[in-house]
């Protein structure tokens, strides 16, 4: 009955039962702590639409937009003990011809690792150096959650299935974020308050329409 | 030592016990999978496609139930290749029309480029129905024992090997 066998099954058993209690009481507390996320700016600063060959795999000629961007957001409260890193990505959106669906595309993201998860980014050793530098004795540091960017390159061209996307009209740049946990649940930004968690403020653009295609053709191939 | 095999009512009791562990741990796996409509409700991440956030090891918890708004983009779901049975995980990028026959179009955050080289020949776009679940839910490398059990098969006789030991030796 008491044999030592018996003694570590029960020592084992009621460590995992700590062990996830615990996670489960580090995962509540998100819910928590208030978030209060804004976007200050967010508008579009060039665009242009070229007919080419967008990816090297690209097996026919298609329309593709390019597009610039400026961004001011305040993302700084995402940023708590069990935040492993934020996904801020902006989107392009655009209504689907023919029925009511839209259609969306991601033009720009950034991973923001917490400094509890700089070690495990993907950076150049360097820049990895630099980046746990920047937070040396902060565990959590919420002005990496303040972004600035201004006439970003999109880091993704839009194209459609259909080949063509110039002149597309009522496009609206979005501003989304994931919020990745050390453990618990994967958020993502609310379109309406739930409870100490507000809306993203601001997240979206002025509409614009898409140029005509440029005179000349892309060189990429 | 091999007490249980003088006494068969308590073989058989032990057996029994041991039946009713492994019909609870199917049955909580195909309640789990009938709740969340996903064939498979957790996995165990395989690759390091989307570092930092998910590491080799870790275990995700899959939804794959689109009850208030259709799977759209930034979503992180684990999809299944045509002929191939590796699941993937990666986050929708693009999505172009609405419904079951919407495109999708994935990427791994920490990847260059997009998944169109991991899809089966001339398949350019996932629809839902190739999708086996979102990501809700996110538990730390408890997932590496199964990466260890498959990388080193030894482990699993080891494993086996002591389990049969203990049931043999163990005395009640």
């Amino acid at each position: 009955m008491y044999s030592s066998l018996v003694r570590l099954q029960n020592t084992f058993g009621f460590f995992t039962s700590v062990v996830f209690a615990v996670a489960a009481l580090v995962a509540l507390t998100d819910f928590i702590t208030p978030r209060a996320p804004n976007v200050i700016t967010l508008k579009t600063t060039s665009l242009s639409v070229v007919k080419g060959r967008p990816h090297y795999y690209s097996s026919k000629k298609e329309e593709y937009a390019l597009i610039k961007f400026s961004l001011e957001a305040d993302l700084s409260s995402l940023f708590t003990w069990n935040t492993k890193q934020v996904f801020v990505y902006v989107t392009a959106e655009w209504p689907a011809s023919g029925d009511n669906s839209t259609n969306e595309a991601i033009i720009w993201d950034q991973i923001i690792t917490a400094p509890s998860a700089d070690h495990l980014s993907n950076l150049t050793p360097t820049a990895k150096k630099k980046l746990i530098k920047s937070a040396a004795g902060k565990s959590i540091d919420p002005s990496r959650g303040r972004i600035s960017v201004k006439n970003q390159r999109y880091k993704y061209q839009i194209t459609h299935p259909s080949g063509r996307i110039a002149g597309t009209s009522d496009v609206v740049l979005k501003l989304h974020y994931n919020v990745q946990p050390w453990v618990g649940l994967l958020t993502w930004n609310q379109n309406a308050d739930f409870w100490k968690w507000k809306q993203l403020k601001g997240d979206r653009s002025r509409k614009f329409s898409l140029p005509a295609i440029k005179a000349k053709a892309g060189t990429k191939n | 030592m091999l007490s249980s095999l003088q006494n068969p009512r308590q073989a058989a009791a032990q057996l029994m016990n041991f039946g009713l562990i492994l019909s609870t741990a199917f049955m909580m796996w195909k309640g789990l999978s009938v709740i969340t409509d996903s064939p498979s409700p957790i996995v165990v991440v395989l690759s390091g496609s989307m570092e930092p956030a998910f590491q080799r090891g870790d275990l995700l918890l899959l939804w794959n139930r689109n009850l208030f708004s259709e799977t759209s983009v930034g979503e992180i779901v684990v999809y299944n290749v045509k002929d191939k049975d590796i699941p993937i995980v990666h986050r929708v990028v693009r999505k172009f029309g609405a419904g079951p026959e919407a495109k999708l179009l994935t990427k791994g955050d920490n990847n260059l480029s997009d998944d169109t080289e991991l899809y089966a020949p001339g398949q350019d776009y996932l629809v839902r129905k190739d999708i086996i679940g979102s990501v809700f839910g996110f538990i730390p490398s408890v997932g590496f024992v199964t990466i260890l059990l498959s990388e080193y098969p030894w482990l699993k006789t080891a494993m086996l090997g002591i389990m049969g030991l203990v049931v043999v030796l163990q005395r009640e």
